[in-house]
């Protein structure tokens, strides 16, 4: 085997020198970018991983903000429901409050036009009455519609005070008389005579005629006054009725 | 190839020293080496581009096997691992070109290259042991070990010169035979099959080398030993 050590040698250092060269211009640069590289996306892995705790950190407290508001919307929303509540109870008792109000006042109102319709009904049925008793009476006798009271004239004044029956005719004045129409003078001579009964001494009357009486007689004294006429006694029953309550 | 392949023509002489045909490819080998370096990483980017990602990707896959291999950080043997791998690869390509005869096919290239390996060898137990622990590992694991230790030493290596100079040289001598006998286009399957096993034997060549290296620095030395034994029976 023949060796050219020549060759040999210069092979070996040829080799040498490409190990230097490559080594120098190949290997290191880009052994060189691939170690900056992976710090590259080490630092970015690292960046990546602290974004995604702070990201899992925001996310966990948007988590807790959620909840927050949930249970702020749940009270917010009892709270709004107890106030309704509150508030529709008291304008369901307003309300009650008023309508009991209202049914009062409508009340009162019903029973004031109740009232007053039936003042009103009693005061037709009066008149009506009054009327009717006016016609009736107007069929009666002329003499009846005078004589027929002068008795009771009589018993009224005697029921008269003392004090008063003496003022009537006193000193010789005669007693005023309204009669519903004109006395006849046998009428006349028996109320006086009726009168001086009672009265205990002679007097004259003095007769004016009244057809509002429709019948009957009226003594107009001093300080007192005796109604025994019809007109007189459908006032009392007219009164009676309305409720007046004069007699 | 016009006489024996164990023999080498001068084409020049600078001074006593004959230079041959094995430098003269080795050289272009060189300054191409040089020229496509510093164009290559010229603008190198984080985001790389179509010839960043490749170089990426084989000085990567480099620095893989080497770390599989030697079981730690791999930046002080790429420097000569890859540049054995990547200088055998292109050398052994290089017979592709009409009329360039690689300088793999050459025994001083080779006995160069396995050279450099052993020299690492013990440059890197040296430098991992010192001068007594690496001289200590030829008695491992008893004295009576020293003897075939230094034997295997010296037998590895010349085993590292006789299979690349048999495969690339036989290599290039039959596609040589089948083209004086046969026309233009039948060595291309020929060529083809040459250029795997250019890149086969730039591989095993490579590994061993890191094996050898990984033993020295106290790797995975059993199994890549044993690994090492086998591929080269297969391959030879």
């Amino acid at each position: 085997m023949h060796i050219d050590w020549w060759t040999l040698g210069l092979q070996t250092i040829n080799l040498l020198v490409l190990v230097w060269i490559l080594s120098r211009f190949l290997f290191r640069p880009i052994a060189g970018i691939i170690r900056e590289r992976q710090a590259a996306s080490a630092d970015l892995l690292k960046k990546a991983e602290v974004e995604r705790d702070k990201a899992d950190l925001e996310e966990r407290q948007a988590e807790q903000d959620k909840e927050e508001a949930e249970r702020a919307r749940g009270e917010v929303l009892k709270s709004a429901a107890k106030e309704a509540e509150a508030e529709k109870t008291q304008i369901l008792a307003a309300a009650r409050q008023e309508a009991d109000k209202l049914r009062a006042q409508a009340k009162t109102d019903i029973e004031r036009l109740r009232q007053a319709e039936e003042a009103r009904s009693n005061r037709q049925a009066s008149e009506l009455a009054v009327e009717i008793a006016a016609k009736l009476f107007n069929r009666l006798p002329r003499n009846a519609r005078i004589g027929g009271f002068v008795d009771g004239l009589a018993e009224a004044v005697a029921k008269l005070p003392e004090r008063t029956r003496a003022e009537i005719g006193a000193a010789g004045a005669p007693v005023m008389v309204k009669a519903a129409q004109e006395m006849s003078p046998g009428e006349v001579t028996a109320l006086e005579a009726a009168l001086s009964k009672v009265l205990g001494c002679e007097v004259a009357v003095s007769v004016t005629v009244d057809p509002e009486l429709i019948a009957g007689l009226e003594l107009e004294a001093a300080h007192a006054s005796v109604r025994n006429s019809f007109a007189a006694d459908l006032d009392r029953i007219a009164n009676g009725l309305t409720g007046d309550g004069q007699e | 190839m016009n006489g024996s392949p164990l023999e080498l023509e001068p084409l020049f002489r600078i001074g006593p020293v004959p230079i041959t045909e094995p430098v003269i490819t080795t050289w272009a080998i060189m300054a191409l080496a040089l020229l496509f370096s510093l164009l290559a990483t010229r603008r190198l980017e984080l985001v790389p581009g179509k010839l960043q990602a490749a170089l990426e990707l084989v000085v990567g896959a480099i620095d893989h096997q080497v770390e599989e291999v030697v079981q730690r950080d791999p930046a002080p043997f790429r420097p000569i691992v890859g540049t054995i791998f990547l200088f055998i690869l292109v050398a052994n390509w290089s017979s592709l070109l009409p009329g360039v005869e690689p300088p793999t096919a050459r025994l001083e290239t080779d006995a160069a290259l396995a050279l450099i390996v052993l020299a690492s060898t013990a440059y890197f137990g040296i430098r991992q042991s010192g001068v007594s622990g690496y001289l200590k590992s030829f008695a491992q694991p008893s004295w009576a070990m020293i003897p075939l230790n230094i034997v295997e030493q010296i037998t590895r290596t010349f085993s590292l010169v006789v299979r690349l100079f048999g495969n690339i040289m036989s290599g290039v001598f039959v596609i040589g035979i089948v083209l004086s006998l046969a026309g233009l286009f039948v060595p291309i399957p020929l060529m083809a099959l040459e250029v795997l096993t250019g890149a086969v034997q730039a591989y095993i060549f490579a590994i061993l080398g890191c094996v050898f290296i990984a033993t020295a620095v106290g790797g995975e030395a059993a199994s890549a030993g044993a690994n090492s034994s086998s591929m080269q029976g297969n391959s030879t």
